[in-house]
């Protein structure tokens, strides 16, 4: 995992949406298993709100590393401004996935899991 | 970096060097010429003419629907025939036009957008033109046999089976729309490997013009959002065509499986529209502000989010159909979320304009009539995203008016507004002023008039799809105001393009660059050489026109980074993927009847399966298979350098050395593709298990008995012999290889043996039950691709005896070891759905 997913590449912009991703597709597979297979929807409940956790705590450590990298790479090269910009895109899209993530997670609290 | 350059060139050298260039790149002469061209300016153009002739019949087509529904009672078209005609409307606008003229504006400008001389594959680009066009004749061709589709451009099944559909018409559109999708996969292949690759040295991801980021966006999501639909058809199409079942209830099957694949495809596919469109405007918006675009960072954000968030709205095309109300909540959330990268860019764009000093040409006037009417549509779509009021509203006209809006909106101006501010590029002339305002007003009132009623009729009750209305709902009006404005948008539309098209013959010449443009494809010459650049720009700013003054004319002196053609051959830049920093000399193929002759066999192929004449479908495929060998084998060569002078004081390694080889990320990118199909035929398969109650169901049993686990055993073989090969070919040299590939090869032969007598033993005829359909397929969509990496291995092998790969050129053996590990790790996955889980389902 060394280096993967740092914030100056393409797929480092890509990361934070790519953890909203994973989070939508789980909450939404796991609500079809629940009501298709007839599990506790109590369990299933707060095992939604519990992978809320991990997804939003991903998403803030891939924001707040690419605000220190934004950070550091204040200076004048070439090379450390592209990297500035690549965090600072990483950083934007890390707070628009925490956005996304929450909008998933209010109808959790609000709706019955099957009706 | 700063810019190498020679001192300066005598005049008559340059101009040998000129002629020189021409002479490479150039289509050959006469009709020959036009059908062996892979140039990206002339497929470019030709994908451009393409989709507008398909928006044309398309247009007529609703002109059609629009008479049928200008009065209650009419009898413009009888209930069949209207039934196909908005079948193919819907088809054709989706399919034939607006993926297709996205992709035609993204080929023709990319590469001089980013300053290169062609895309990286032009034959494969030329290929999927010829797909996209006989694929649509075929889908048109129906309604020669009278057979045309009629189940709405969404086929939802079971209307579509066997069963409800008995003719034709179903399979030429499940055949026809597939196989132009073959052009939709092949450019995204392309622009990807692009956009990524071959940009002019300095331009790094932060100068990137915002049509690229948007098309690479947009490329990504067709990787991921097509391959649903084209895994739906093709279940679909075995379904009929074979008797499996996937969607028939009676035997395990879930007609809302069709339903999910479609929308998974169908959602992502407005933004796989409307980000390209986004992109243009971007584009434009700064040029005709006078400044550069406020916010680039903001908007790259925006466009990267949309991709993601459009794959969470599928099932808000579903909300009517009984799915638990937390999953529709889910949507709806995504369908809101999906508005904030929206909103960010309008922002964008306005504030651009806001602090630039507008200048109200033509061009401009479109985008002016995007942002009327877009904002319109986003807002009735936050209607429609709100479950309670999409039930109401559901399948009635105030969703047509408010996709038409969307679409048209988000599409078709910023689409006319590109066309006007490229036109004096690709034409060298301008178009005329006056014809072109009337156009507009009448596109812009035409559409209104059309559409605006259509909220009202919706909300009234009128239903969409059906062929009449009653009077009683006193819509009459209403849809007569409808259909004459319908006629004034499609007058407007056709003047726009006679407009077009007589700009290239009798406009008035224009100079260079007439809108003062900061963008590089505003560097070229007129008419603009087929090589475009006579040496490659070299960058140091997102508006490079605006900064440096003398780049266009440097363009065109042959003293620069690779204006030397004494090659004698195709060549354009690769650099590095963030940086721009120049890495390799790509080695470009010319003019090719392959491209041709491969989609024609294609078509000649779904033509005999159509007609039910298999054998002659499967004759055809070993041509098929032929044909992509020989063209394979003439990719390379041989006695390629290991380096070459691409400048006066810089040498780069050619391509088949280098590690960011095109060659490589095509590779990357195919497997993604091929992912994402898998993908939805996993999904596919849970899906059915989840509406099953036995699974697997009483007779049958696909265990994992010893058969299974030996050919577990001999996908592991495959494996470890590939893996070995670049090991051995270091040692050895490119003989090396027959080896580990032809190890590779005869174990995967006897994986297919041992898996398909598993298969058989436990789960017995595919069509029994939705089970043994799926497992079937799911075995037989994973054998094609063992087949496959054995012949690629196999070739690869041959290649090493022919000298064609070694170990100064590795990048075919890269290939192939990597094609194995990739159908290995698929194999697995497989192999555990099929073997593993019912042991414990
Ligand atoms: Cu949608």
């Amino acid at each position: 995992m060394a280096g993967f997913a740092r914030p100056s590449t393409l797929v480092g912009i890509a990361a934070p949406m790519a953890v909203w991703a994973l989070h939508f597709v789980v909450l939404y597979s796991l609500q079809g298993l629940t009501c298709g297979e007839g599990w506790n929807p109590r369990s299933s409940f707060w095992a939604m709100v519990a992978l809320t956790i991990p997804a939003l705590a991903v998403i803030a450590w891939l924001g707040l590393r690419a605000l220190r990298t934004a950070r550091a790479a204040a200076s004048g090269e070439p090379a450390a401004r592209r990297a500035r910009f690549a965090a600072q895109a990483t950083g934007l899209c890390a707070v628009l996935a925490a956005v996304a993530v929450l909008f998933t997670v209010v109808p959790v609290l609000l709706l019955p899991v099957c009706s | 970096m700063s810019e190498a350059r020679m001192d300066t060139l005598p005049p008559e050298e340059n101009r040998r060097r000129l002629e020189a260039l021409a002479r490479i790149w150039d289509n050959a002469p006469g009709w020959r010429g036009q059908l062996t061209a892979v140039n990206h300016g002339t497929v470019g153009l030709r994908f451009i003419a393409t989709g507008f002739a398909f928006l044309l019949a398309g247009g007529a087509l609703s002109m059609f629907i629009r008479l049928q529904l200008a009065w209650p009672g009419n009898q413009v078209l009888d209930p069949e025939r209207y039934a196909q005609f908005v079948t193919l409307h819907g088809t054709t606008m989706m399919f034939l036009f607006a993926v297709p003229i996205m992709e035609g504006f993204a080929m023709y400008l990319l590469p001089k957008m980013l300053g290169a001389r062609d895309l990286p594959f032009p034959r494969l680009g030329a290929f999927g033109y010829w797909c996209y066009l006989f694929g649509g004749l075929f889908l048109y061709s129906g309604l020669l046999f009278g057979e045309a589709p009629d189940g709405g451009w969404f086929m939802y099944v079971p209307l579509t089976d066997a069963t409800y559909s008995p003719g034709r018409g179903v399979d030429f559109w499940l055949i026809g729309v597939t196989f132009a999708e073959i052009a939709a996969v092949t450019a995204a292949v392309e622009l990807i490997v692009m956009i990524l690759l071959c940009r002019a040295p300095g331009m790094d991801i932060r100068r990137m013009p915002l049509f690229a980021w948007a098309m690479l966006v947009t490329a990504f999501m067709i990787a991921f959002g097509f391959p649903p639909l084209i895994l739906g058809s093709i279940l679909l199409e075995i379904q009929r065509a074979f008797g499996f079942v996937f969607f028939d209830v009676a035997r395990g099957g879930d007609p809302l499986l069709w339903q999910h694949l479609f929308w998974l495809f169908g959602h992502p596919e407005v933004y796989i529209i409307f980000l390209p469109a986004a992109g243009v405007v971007s584009m434009v918006v700064a040029t005709f502000a006078r400044r550069p675009i406020v916010g680039y960072l903001w908007i790259v954000l925006a466009l990267v989010t949309t991709g993601f968030l459009s794959f969470g709205l599928w099932v808000h095309h579903m909300f009517a159909v009984g799915i638990p109300l937390l999953a529709l909540a889910f949507f709806s959330a995504a369908s809101m979320a999906v508005a904030i990268p929206t909103g960010i860019q309008v922002f964008a764009w306005l504030a651009t304009l806001w602090a630039g000093r507008p200048w109200l040409r033509v061009p401009m006037l479109y985008l002016v009539g995007f942002f009327i009417t877009f904002v319109g549509g986003g807002l009735t779509g936050v209607m429609v995203a709100l479950v309670p009021f999409d039930w109401q509203v559901h399948d009635t006209h105030f969703v047509v008016a408010h996709l038409h809006y969307v679409l048209i909106g988000g599409l078709m101006f910023p689409m006319f507004a590109g066309l006007y501010y490229w036109l004096p590029l690709a034409s060298g002339r301008m178009p005329s002023e006056s014809l072109s305002r009337t156009a507009f007003w009448m596109v812009f009132t035409g559409f209104h008039l059309t559409f605006l009623p259509m909220h009202l009729t919706g909300l009234l009750g009128m239903t969409r799809r059906a062929y009449s209305y009653p009077e009683q709902l006193g819509v009459h009006w209403l849809n007569l105001l409808s259909t004459a404005a319908g006629f004034v948008l499609a007058a407007g539309t056709i003047a726009i393009l006679v407009d077009a098209a007589l700009c290239f013959r009798h406009g008035r010449p224009g100079r260079r660059n007439p809108w003062r443009a900061g963008t590089l494809e505003w560097a070229l010459s007129h008419p603009v050489p087929a090589y475009n650049f006579a040496s490659l720009p070299v960058v140091a700013d997102r508006y490079p026109l605006w900064r440096d003054r003398g780049l266009a004319a440097r363009t065109m002196e042959a003293d620069g980074l690779l204006g030397d053609p004494s090659s004698g051959r195709r060549e354009s830049l690769g650099t590095s993927i963030l940086g721009g920093v120049p890495e390799q000399v790509i080695r470009l193929s010319g003019s090719s009847w392959q491209p041709l002759l491969c989609a024609l066999t294609i078509a000649v192929l779904l033509a005999c399966f159509i007609a039910g004449f298999y054998l002659g479908s499967a004759l055809m495929l070993v041509v098929l298979l032929g044909q992509f060998c020989t063209w394979a084998w003439t990719t390379g060569d041989r006695h390629a350098p290991a380096t070459v002078q691409a400048g006066p004081r810089l040498e780069l390694p050619v391509q088949y050395a280098c590690r960011n080889a095109p060659g490589w990320w095509a590779l990357v990118v195919s497997l993604l593709i091929d992912g994402s199909l898998f993908a939805s035929l996993v999904f596919a398969y849970f899906y059915l298990w989840l509406g099953t109650d036995a699974w697997p169901p009483a007779p049958m049993h696909a265990g994992a008995g010893a058969g299974a686990w030996a050919a577990l055993a001999l996908l592991g073989v495959c494996w470890i012999a590939s893996a070995t090969s670049a090991r051995l070919m270091r040692r050895g040299g490119g003989r090396a290889l027959a080896l580990p590939l032809g190890v590779a090869a005869l174990a995967g032969a006897g994986f297919l043996w041992m898996q398909w007598r598993a298969v058989a033993s436990g789960t017995g005829a595919p069509g029994e039950h939705a089970y043994a359909s799926v497992v079937w397929t799911l075995a037989g969509f994973h054998a094609v691709h063992v087949a496959v990496a054995m012949v690629v291995g196999l070739f690869v092998a041959a290649r090493g005896q022919r000298g064609y790969v070694g170990v100064e050129r590795p990048l075919e053996q890269r290939i192939a070891a990597a094609l194995w590990a990739y159908v290995a790790a698929q194999g697995v996955m497989a192999w555990g759905v099929i073997h593993l889980f019912p042991e414990w389902a």
